[in-house]
């Protein structure tokens, strides 16, 4: 009884642990899978990670490309081949033979319960071979490419504000895009065969319920919600070889509308057939490095009511950007997309290492008494005294052994003194954020000051750093939160620039 | 009872044996208590060299003779630093002065209508001056946990520190602030703390213009 019960025990507890070991191995054996990308679609390929490399499962490669395998044991070997070609495989050989040449791979074939799998850099190396087409595989998208498809990079973002929704596509190469109203929803066609495409999760609002693949390959479909009413199409160039296209999704009762009425389901409409305009890119102010202050363990100041200081700071910044982009058109770079950890230094080094021409560092303020309010705008302090006693000590200038014999004194250019290059243009630019915020919204009465802020210091650009309210007082953290009063300051940031671009160009 | 002595000594030697370990004893009590007196009192204008504070607080005793000092306070309307005069204990010596003026600045309860800049709990670890006469404050970490940040009041809890030594001790020119014993970038995200600050006079309401309204910058 007591070794029966044992055994029935024994019996038990190993199919449990059968039962987590397959669902452990199913977790690890499933990490992604490949986007094969087609003229007939996209389909999965599962991937399978193996030694840290990305592997697939020659089984699942036969019945996305119609390959047959055919195993010999005593060999050790395995055959795939198609219509006549073949390739030959031996496990744990870094090299097959293709129709009789060599390829080397990568990594090894494996052969693991049964299935063989080939690491994802066979398909463009060896299996393209036998199918004689094109494969391309895309890395970082996990993208495989079949043929020779027009197959642009479109990357999708979306901007929501409290009175339109801007979907905005990065399209690399630039490619002619087509927007379409059908009833409940707008189609972007895409002048491709299929898009490597990069959708974003889509925040709670109600101009744009989805944004999704569309059913063609080339398409991509925006599901309108109840307050959209109409559209705006703007196509910028971006860079060199990209483009890009916003659609603004406004409500009803918007002035500068298009010509189109998607309000009639009759018909689908097509509305406008974008060309990239190749204009000259402006000299003056090319790339803009949006910095939304703190962010991660770093709140930053907090409101009464638990606004936070680092939310209204990337909310304002991705305004501000959206705004740039369609009306300077310029590249604009924000310092982190999301809620992370950032240091002072990483900031203005990403400046530095964007070669921007204008640092704008985006703060939401604090004071001891909670009826101080208004914006503010700040440039770097220099202690000029301090700066010049340093040079009389030699600190800025270092002796060097030349050839020859003696020394040489070299003066290096400092982090710390970055910035101090541009404490005239800096002025300039407060200036104008002073003065186009102060057409905005409420200012405090120290409006344009001078501080010796780190962020500020080892930025080797003109910079500023504007604290658009106070979050200490109850009536601007209501104001804060709200997008109306964040669009108002994206405006007024906007204008600043335009001033400025003139102020650099003149 | 007899002990046997290899000689017996007489009364002068016994006198000169007994002299010799007194005098040796007092010579190693005066040297003991010299070295500890000239390592705890920081003779007056030590300024040079590096003097580390003893960490024991300020004395209140109001039998302790006191001097008027400067100290820094939040404007009524939280815009900008008033001076005001208040007595802090007078100290000996050059770095015990700067801390006894930081120590009263820290927990000093503002005059009404005006506030203080410093977070409830501030305090202070040491205070050390440098041979260029620049000032070093260490403050506990615990003042980063309960700044409430934002530029101006980050601004204002800095430079009423800076403002208070640098007004109060003319020699000094620079003040650095350090936490936890450690140079840090900033106190709240925004002040660069690596280096030096000097007085910021921009900050101060002008004694010409009532409190509370602006001054024109």
């Amino acid at each position: 009884m007591a070794g029966l019960n044992t055994r029935r025990f024994l019996g038990v507890s190993g199919l449990v642990a059968a039962t987590i070991v397959s669902a452990a191995m199913l977790t690890l054996a499933q990490p992604a899978s490949l986007t094969v990308l087609s003229r007939d679609g996209r389909k999965p390929l599962p991937l399978t990670s193996i030694n840290n490399q990305d592997y697939v499962a020659v089984d699942d490669v036969n019945s996305a490309f119609g390959t047959t395998s055919r195993e010999d044991r005593l060999a050790g070997g395995l055959t795939i081949s198609l219509r006549g070609r073949s390739i030959v495989l031996t496990a744990d050989q870094n090299v097959v033979s293709v129709s009789g040449r060599l390829v080397s791979l990568p990594s090894p074939p494996v052969r693991r319960d049964n299935r063989w799998f080939v690491p994802a850099d066979f398909l463009p190396r060896a299996l393209a071979l036998i199918l004689d087409t094109r494969l391309d595989l895309r890395r970082a998208a996990r993208l495989l490419i079949v043929g020779d498809l027009r197959a642009p990079r479109v990357v999708a973002r979306v901007d929501a504000g409290t009175t339109n929704v801007a979907v905005t596509f990065e399209v690399t190469p630039q490619t002619e895009a087509r927007v379409t109203a059908q009833p409940g929803r707008l189609v972007v066609q895409f002048d491709a065969d299929v898009l490597d495409l990069a959708l974003p999760s889509l925040p709670p609002q109600t101009f744009l319920l989805g944004l999704t693949p569309g059913e063609t390959p080339n398409s991509v479909v925006l599901t309108t919600g109840p307050r959209y009413a109409t559209h705006r199409v703007t196509t910028t160039q971006a860079d060199a070889g990209s483009a890009r296209v916003t659609v603004d999704l406004l409500p009803a009762g918007t002035t500068d509308a298009p010509a189109t009425t998607p309000a009639t389901p009759a018909a689908t409409v097509p509305d406008s057939r974008l060309v990239i305009p190749s204009q000259a890119p402006t000299t003056g102010l090319r790339t803009v490095v949006i910095d939304p202050g703190h962010g991660g363990d770093e709140l930053g100041t907090q409101g009464a009511k638990g606004t936070l200081e680092k939310d209204i700071t990337l909310s304002v910044a991705r305004r501000l950007r959206t705004l740039i982009e369609s009306r300077l058109g310029a590249k604009v770079f924000l310092t982190r997309e999301d809620d992370r950890t950032l240091s002072l230094d990483d900031r203005s080094a990403f400046a530095n290492n964007h070669q921007a021409d204008v640092f704008l560092s985006i703060h939401a303020n604090s004071a001891v008494r909670p009826s101080l309010k208004g914006a503010e705008v700040y440039f770097l302090t220099v202690e000029r005294a301090d700066a010049e006693a340093r040079k009389r000590a030699g600190d800025n200038a270092t002796a060097l052994p030349a050839l020859g014999g003696g020394s040489r004194e070299i003066d290096l250019i400092l982090w710390e003194t970055a910035q101090a290059r541009y404490l005239e243009q800096s002025s300039a630019l407060a200036g104008f954020v002073e003065q186009s915020l102060a057409g905005q919204v409420e200012m405090s009465p120290r409006a344009v000051q001078q501080a010796p802020f780190r962020v500020l210091v080892g930025a080797n650009m003109p910079a500023a750093l504007v604290e658009i309210g106070y979050l200490s007082n109850a009536e601007q953290e209501a104001q804060l939160a709200t997008g109306a009063y964040q669009d108002k300051v994206a405006q007024a940031l906007l204008d600043a620039l335009i001033k400025f671009r003139g102020f650099l160009e003149h | 009872m007899n002990i046997k002595l290899p000689r017996k000594l007489t009364a002068r030697q016994w006198a000169a044996i007994g002299g010799t370990i007194v005098a040796t004893l007092l010579f190693a009590w005066a040297v003991v208590t010299g070295l500890t007196r000239l390592l705890t009192t920081p003779a007056p204008g030590a300024a040079t060299g590096e003097v580390p504070v003893a960490t024991t607080p300020a004395p209140v005793d109001p039998a302790v003779p006191r001097i008027k000092a400067t100290l820094y306070f939040a404007s009524a309307d939280g815009l900008q630093l008033v001076a005001t005069e208040r007595e802090v204990p007078l100290a000996e010596g050059f770095v015990a002065q700067a801390r006894s003026i930081l120590e009263a600045q820290l927990s000093a309860e503002a005059p009404a209508p005006l506030v203080s800049t410093i977070p409830k709990g501030a305090t202070l670890r040491g205070v050390f001056i440098s041979q260029r006469n620049e000032a070093f404050v260490d403050l506990d970490p615990a003042i980063k946990a309960s700044h409430p940040g934002g530029s101006h009041q980050e601004l204002m809890t800095v430079y009423t520190i800076v403002n208070a030594l640098v007004t109060n001790l003319p020699n000094l020119q620079e003040v650095q602030i350090l936490i936890g014993g450690q140079e840090v970038d900033t106190l709240a995200g925004h002040v660069d703390l690596r280096r030096p600050l000097r007085k910021n006079e921009a900050l101060i309401l002008s004694p010409t213009s009532t409190p509370g309204t602006p001054s024109p910058q």
